[in-house]
């Protein structure tokens, strides 16, 4: 008989609130997070973040549009796992690009910093895409 | 093997197989015992300098050499503690959110910005300060040929007075009787370096005197996809050209590193021939002049320019002379965006049907 120690990691429930995940320039993303199976007194702090990283050849690149840490002392219960939503407006480049040796791509971030020191992390993905139309001369 | 234990820790895309706090605590130590090596001995040194013993060898010119060196431990070895410290706990994302933080406090110029701020597009503030003839804008070359010419001749003196003086000791050492066989097989690459450098410098001689500059202007600058431009092309010098095309490129270029080498890598993604003319004859009197239409690809992808990685768009003017090399000559360009994001908020994005596969 084999006896199995079950280790349980956190989880971090993300979800960003557009089915298709396509925004445009000037576009107001909001999206949603709940963090599950730890304890709140595990919880050093939250870090919720909208970022843009290159992908390809190169040495990956990582910008931050917006970034928000919270800590229990910043919440009322001191309780970092209820569901949070929060939204913000989208900057009008870099545009998601998928090159042959450059790609950029664009994500949400909720990183878990714990106390006992090893972060953990969620990312969902979405499209910054170009406005369509708008043809003429210059 | 436990995780933490890992010797040797590999790199999967954006994961290390070993433990991160490992990692931090190898590089403090290492941080910290060259700070304290340098500290030590720098000390001792020091110490022993102030003694009023009679020392079997004074240090000379080595006692400060050897300052410069174990200061340069200690100034390494302290700032790497500080940099590990500062690093260890911190997340690269709030690490960037305090950089552009810091970056929007810092001193602003008090000039009221021309164009909206577009992150990661870079500034057309050097392509749109020069007036055009033809055109609005003249815009600048990436690299003129004259500097390229001032490189090549000052290469082939440099060398090729080295490969001389060299010539010239192993001449010498035969006429006396004493031959240097090991200078002689020395000066014998510097000789063929020197003979290509000569090669090379008549070749760019002849592409500045011969063909002559090259003139682009446009009639509007930053660009956008799916707009129209005008675009001049002015070509001088006394030749007889076989071809000289205009087109329009994009190229992606990445940088990285290779064991302690830092690379680029460029890769043309985009090359459209928007004009091109053939066997026609320039002379000093009657430069070429063409005067043609330019439209950005409506799906065209901005310019974007990061630490490591860019995409450039630029026009090159291809040309083929009768008796010259081929040259090839590039004029950057900025492409914007469709919109700067603060128009059309009527429509949906609530499609996906653009979304890349």
């Amino acid at each position: 008989m084999t006896a199995s120690k079950t280790i349980t990691e956190p989880l971090i429930s993300l979800r960003i609130c557009r089915p298709s995940a396509a925004f445009h320039p000037g576009e107001t993303l909001e999206f949603e997070y709940q963090i599950d199976a730890i304890e709140p007194r595990e919880i050093r702090a939250v870090e919720v973040s909208v970022i843009w990283f290159t992908e390809g050849k190169g040495e990956e690149d990582l910008g931050v549009h917006f970034f928000e840490r919270s800590r229990a002392s910043d919440v009322v219960d001191g309780d970092l796992r209820s569901l949070q939503r929060l939204a913000c407006k989208l900057p009008p480049s870099p545009l998601t690009y998928h090159g042959t040796i450059v790609k950029i791509h664009w994500c949400v971030r909720v990183r878990l910093v714990r106390r006992s020191g090893r972060d953990i992390c969620a990312d969902r993905l979405f499209h910054l895409l170009p406005w369509r139309g708008a043809h003429g001369s210059g | 093997m436990a995780r933490w234990l890992r010797v040797w820790e590999k790199k999967r895309g954006t994961r290390r197989t070993g433990s991160k706090l490992v990692g931090t605590l190898g590089e403090a130590l290492f941080s910290a015992t060259l700070f304290v090596l340098g500290g030590v001995s720098l000390t001792t040194l020091l110490v022993l300098r102030a003694l009023p013993i009679e020392h079997p060898f004074p240090p000379g010119f080595g006692f400060w050499v050897m300052v410069i060196v174990l200061s340069s431990f200690m100034l390494l070895g302290g700032g790497g503690v500080i940099w590990t410290w500062l690093n260890a706990g911190t997340s690269p994302e709030r690490r960037s959110a305090l950089a552009k933080r810091a970056a929007a406090i810092g001193p602003k110029t008090m000039a009221t910005p021309q164009r909206p701020e577009l992150p990661c597009i870079p500034s057309d503030a050097n392509l749109t300060n020069s007036p055009g003839v033809k055109q609005r804008y003249r815009l600048p070359e990436v690299q003129s040929p004259a500097w390229r010419l001032i490189l090549a001749i000052v290469f082939c003196i440099i060398w090729t007075v080295s490969a001389a003086l060299l010539s010239l000791m192993a001449l010498i050492s035969f006429f006396r009787g004493e031959p240097e066989y090991f200078l002689t097989i020395f000066a014998i690459p510097f000789l063929a370096v020197s003979g290509w450098a000569i090669y090379d410098m008549h070749r760019q001689w002849s592409l500045y005197a011969g063909i002559g500059p090259t003139h682009v202007e446009i009639s509007d600058h930053p660009l956008q996809p799916g707009r129209e431009y005008w675009v001049y092309v002015s070509q001088s010098g006394r030749v007889a050209m076989k071809a000289l095309a205009v087109q329009l490129v994009c190229e992606e270029c990445a940088t990285f590193r290779q064991g302690t080498d830092i690379r680029i890598e460029q890769k043309r993604v985009f090359n459209r021939q928007i004009d091109r003319r053939t066997d026609f004859r320039i002379t000093p009197d009657g430069p070429l002049e063409l005067e043609t239409r330019l439209e950005i690809p409506v799906d065209a992808m901005h310019s974007f320019q990061s630490e490591h990685n860019a995409i450039n768009w630029k026009l090159v003017i291809y040309g083929e002379a009768g008796a010259w090399p081929s040259f090839e000559r590039c004029f950057p360009i900025i492409v914007y965006p469709h919109h700067d994001g603060q128009q059309d908020h009527h429509r949906t994005a609530d499609f996906a049907q653009n979304l890349p596969s």
